[in-house]
């Protein structure tokens, strides 16, 4: 079997710690990079992958239970029939479910930000975009926050029965219209990507199984009142089914053990869970050695986690620091090194939208391809000025569609907008010590090593300094914040 | 990296650094710019004529009406009793509609539409749909953008394909949208193309802002997104002989993650310097009604003007998704339609670049062919699309589809959507649409 090095004690450091950090999590703060080094390589691990088991357990959003909204959708169309004054209802409803899908997202990068297990977040993260469902079909941020409590559940333990889930997972049963199949009809929607973008990836299965498998995934239905899967067998069709050379009666969990257990799938995950960690283009032995240890573990993710994080190849000089952060990471770990509250809810939702990852709606069934796809020349000038207003408060408005409360999306309120993304600038103080604010190469050194995964050139650090030096080096906060701001629109810090 | 990625990169970015200048003359430059200014001419002298300049090639507009316009009370099948019938309180009557012919006339505000028809410079393609038809606006656009068959998810948009396969190596303004969020048919491999809604926010804003002089944290950070660039004496030499044109240009793949950074930040500067100096620069003369639809016409006309080195233009209109109450809001959006196109037609004219340019409109579906109970339609599918220009062959192509044989209750298509793609992209942009669309589509004659 092939195996990754495991990484010599003696890389282990302070560089190390702070990238197993900006990758297993949202980064870290100069103190709890030190933590993590102190900690020792096997122990900061060991804590990232081994979280308590109630940190799955959170509490829920206020608003999210059950209370079927399509009924009351309903409502409003038979009171719209009727002839009646609807039009309020249906703004309340409009209103509150804007107003949700907001404050979910917000939840999220709360719990990413300032949560107890960075990794369980990053995991959630990773399936969030492997199962990637959206909003804009599912239409109920309840449903959302049920797969996202579902995937945060099931993010670390096995796969098959993560599959499992998300097979009777509300909203991907409305995403895929695996709740519209029945034994008449078959909706080969789910079955199709169940294979293609699951579980075995384009290749390894024929339109006959397709067919088939969609059969066995009939009878899946959702019950409106408790907002929940409900088994219909009925609508179940019973037949025998000729599945990947196999043939039997067979029920969607059959299917997916079927393929859980093809090499196929643990390459495929490996692969995907790779590339969402490491690096955007894995070798073949990497790959294999990562699908050795998911299938040896019977697909639980923690023991391929470990293995990663703690090899010689997750470490390697071509992995570090060249990984694009993605707007997600962005938003969280700018935060995070800024020593800041995460932007106000509506400006995090911009701008996760107009740099391309806008939580709870990705952009296809495919979800974020990530890499270089994030960037182009309009996400590129959006993050650069997206960082004044991070840096500088709301006084800097990112753009026009900020400014204008275009492109915000439902829930957005017009005329209290500047009231929602007000923001104060960031302190100074907190990370910058008033004893070197006078000494331009001290300050440059300090936030050189807090904002980059990797020292910029020489020549780049004294470009720094020479500007700090000509903006007459008094160290104002406003100075320091247009440094801090000028670091923060380069290449390098989107890099993590 | 290896000599020959870098030798072109560096050919690019003086090319690019090079054309700024020239179109830029009166923009204050940071001093190290001014002093390669010269020598950065010369090279790029001969091989100008190899890239697009802007000042030639043909341009594709692309207009999306989003929300499923209304295709039969856009064109209008006045003739068909079938459509009074369904249609009671949204029908337009034969003598309200602007006839086409004895069965087909359109939308009484598509006034100008009508006399760009009579002048022979409007297609009308009809029953224009594809497959399977989906009747959510999220997956059927999705299919519009991607350009793919209704039961295959793509990710990459159709122009990013014809990005990635026909313009590696062009100007990042090939492809220019204009609105919040980058289109997903501009979706790409090799993403490509700048998004922007006023070219004064495309630029990078800095802290504290001077008294119209550039502050000293905008000179600096345009020195520092130099970076890469600023290393490059010698390698000019080496790859002097060669034409800038010829030199394929190289996938975000061959490049390292930080290169590929450094070269996007590069082309956005450049890019945002030169939108905001022709925006500075040109000014339309033609009255533009308000709107935003016109708005942002007028911003690429005056591109057009300026001769921004771009093949793709995309503007949006929102607002078509009209289940109830229609009338109002149909004929609001249509004469505004109408009005910001007559704009950009006649600005285009008046700028000598009519000939060049063609603008084609399209919605995710049309709708459904019964009006409902509130007085509006539901998704339907088959509708019309417009191809507007100097060069277009006028005329009604398609069949107007059936209103009694239906699907569902909707127009069944006669001409795929990409038959219109890739008319276009063989016809006008001179791109092998069997590339770009992965398979060959009949061919229209509207060019």
């Amino acid at each position: 079997m092939n195996m990754l090095t495991p990484l010599p004690d003696s890389k282990w450091n302070d560089a190390t710690a702070a990238h197993l950090l900006n990758r297993a999590g949202f980064g870290g703060t100069p103190d709890e990079i030190e933590r993590t080094w102190q900690k020792g390589l096997i122990p900061a691990v060991r804590d990232l992958v081994e979280v308590k088991g109630d940190a799955a357990n959170l509490p829920a959003p206020a608003w999210a239970h059950p209370r079927n909204i399509r009924a009351q959708r309903m409502e409003i169309k038979a009171a719209k029939d009727r002839g009646e004054n609807f039009q309020s209802k249906a703004r309340q409803i409009r209103m509150m479910e804007g107003d949700e899908i907001v404050d979910l997202r917000r939840w999220w990068l709360d719990r990413m930000l300032n949560g107890p297990a960075p990794l369980l977040e990053k995991m959630t993260l990773f399936w969030h975009g492997h199962f990637a469902t959206s909003i804009q079909k599912v239409q109920d941020a309840y449903w959302m926050w049920l797969q996202n409590d579902t995937l945060r559940r099931n993010a670390l333990g096995s796969f098959g029965m993560l599959v499992k889930k998300i097979s009777r997972d509300p909203a991907m049963m409305i995403y895929l219209d695996l709740q519209q199949s029945r034994q008449e009809h078959p909706n080969e929607n789910w079955a199709r990507e169940l294979m293609e973008l699951f579980t075995v990836g384009i290749g390894n299965y024929t339109e006959q199984d397709i067919r088939e498998s969609a059969r066995a995934f009939t009878g899946y239905r959702i019950d409106m009142t408790t907002q929940q899967f409900r088994s219909a067998p009925f609508q179940q069709d019973h037949r025998p089914k000729t599945f990947m050379g196999a043939t039997g009666n067979f029920n969607g969990d059959n299917i997916i053990d079927i393929l859980v257990g093809k090499p196929a799938c643990a390459q495929f995950v490996g692969r995907k869970l790779w590339r969402f960690f490491v690096e955007d283009e894995p070798s073949t032995t990497i790959v294999d050695s990562v699908a050795a240890t998911i299938r040896s573990h019977n697909f639980e993710m923690r023991p391929a986690l470990r293995e990663i994080f703690t090899s010689a190849e997750f470490y390697s000089d071509r992995v570090m620091g060249n990984q694009i952060k993605s707007p997600v990471q962005y938003i969280v770990q700018t935060s995070k090194l800024l020593n800041a509250s995460a932007p106000a809810p509506i400006a995090a939702q911009n701008a996760m939208r107009q740099m391309g990852q806008i939580l709870f709606a990705p952009p296809n069934v495919k979800g974020w391809d990530g890499g270089k796809e994030w960037i182009s020349t309009s996400t590129l000038l959006f993050r650069y000025n997206f960082a004044n207003y991070l840096v500088n408060g709301s006084a800097m408005l990112p753009g026009e569609a900020m400014a204008r409360g275009r492109g915000a999306g439902p829930g957005f309120r017009m005329g209290n907008i500047a009231e929602q993304i007000k923001r104060d600038p960031i302190e100074v103080g907190k990370l910058v010590p008033s004893e070197i604010r006078a000494k331009p190469r001290e300050v440059v050194d300090l936030l050189a090593k807090r904002l980059f995964p990797t020292r910029p050139s020489d020549k780049e650090i004294d470009a720094f300094v020479k500007y700090l030096e000509t903006r007459g080096s008094d160290g104002t906060d406003a100075t320091l914040r247009e440094l801090i701001h000028l670091m923060m629109s380069t290449p390098q810090f989107q890099l993590a | 990296m290896n000599m020959n990625t870098k030798a072109t990169l560096q050919t690019r970015r003086k090319f690019l650094r090079t054309s700024m200048l020239g179109a830029a003359a009166t923009w204050t430059l940071p001093v190290f710019l001014e002093k390669t200014f010269f020598a950065l001419d010369a090279l790029a002298a001969d091989a100008a004529t190899q890239i697009v300049t802007g000042k030639d090639g043909t341009i594709l507009v692309v207009l999306q009406m989003a929300g499923g316009n209304d295709g039969l009370n856009t064109v209008i099948p006045y003739a068909d009793d079938a459509y009074h019938v369904a249609r009671p309180r949204l029908r337009l009557a034969a003598d309200q509609v602007l006839k086409i012919d004895n069965h087909i006339g359109l939308h009484p505000k598509l006034s100008g539409l009508k006399s760009f028809y009579d002048e022979g410079h409007l297609a009308i393609v009809q029953g224009v749909g594809y497959p399977n038809p989906n009747r959510s606006h999220f997956r059927s656009t999705e299919i519009w953008q991607t350009a793919s068959d209704a039961d295959h998810t793509l990710s990459d948009g159709w122009l990013g394909r014809y990005f990635d396969n026909c313009c590696s190596g062009a100007d990042p303004t090939v492809g220019v949208a204009i609105g919040g969020e980058t289109p997903q048919a501009f979706a790409a491999k090799n993403p490509t193309g700048v998004t922007f809604s006023r070219p004064e926010q495309f630029r990078f804003q800095p802290s504290a802002r001077g008294n119209g002089q550039m502050s000293a944290e905008e000179m600096f950070f345009r020195e520092l997104n130099e970076g890469a660039a600023g290393d490059e004496s010698g390698t000019a030499a080496s790859n002097a002989g060669g034409s800038i044109g010829a030199i394929p240009g190289k996938t975000k793949n061959d490049l390292s993650t930080l290169d590929f950074l450094q070269r996007t930040a590069l082309d956005a500067q450049l890019s945002s310097d030169k939108i905001l100096a022709i925006a500075r620069k040109y000014k339309s003369t033609v009255p533009y009604p308000q709107g935003q639809l016109a708005a942002s016409l007028n911003i690429i006309a005056r591109m057009i003007a300026g001769g921004l080195a771009t093949r793709v233009y995309y503007a949006s209109q929102g607002g078509f998704d009209t289940h109830a109450g229609q009338i109002n809001t149909h004929e609001r959006l249509i004469g505004e339609f109408n009005e910001a196109a007559s704009a950009f037609v006649a600005d285009l004219k008046q700028q000598g670049n009519f000939d060049r340019v063609l603008l084609m409109t399209f919605s995710e579906f049309g709708r459904r062919v019964q009006e409902n109970a509130n007085g509006g339609t539901d998704h339907g599918a088959a509708a019309p699309m417009f191809v507007l220009g100097g060069a277009v062959k006028a005329g009604l192509f398609g069949k107007h589809p059936s209103l009694t044989d239906l699907d569902r209750g909707d127009l069944k298509f006669n001409t795929d959507f990409r038959s219109v793609y890739g008319t276009v992209l063989d016809r006008w942009l001179k791109a092998p649409s069997q590339i770009v669309l992965g398979r060959k589509f009949a061919e229209l004659s509207i060019l």
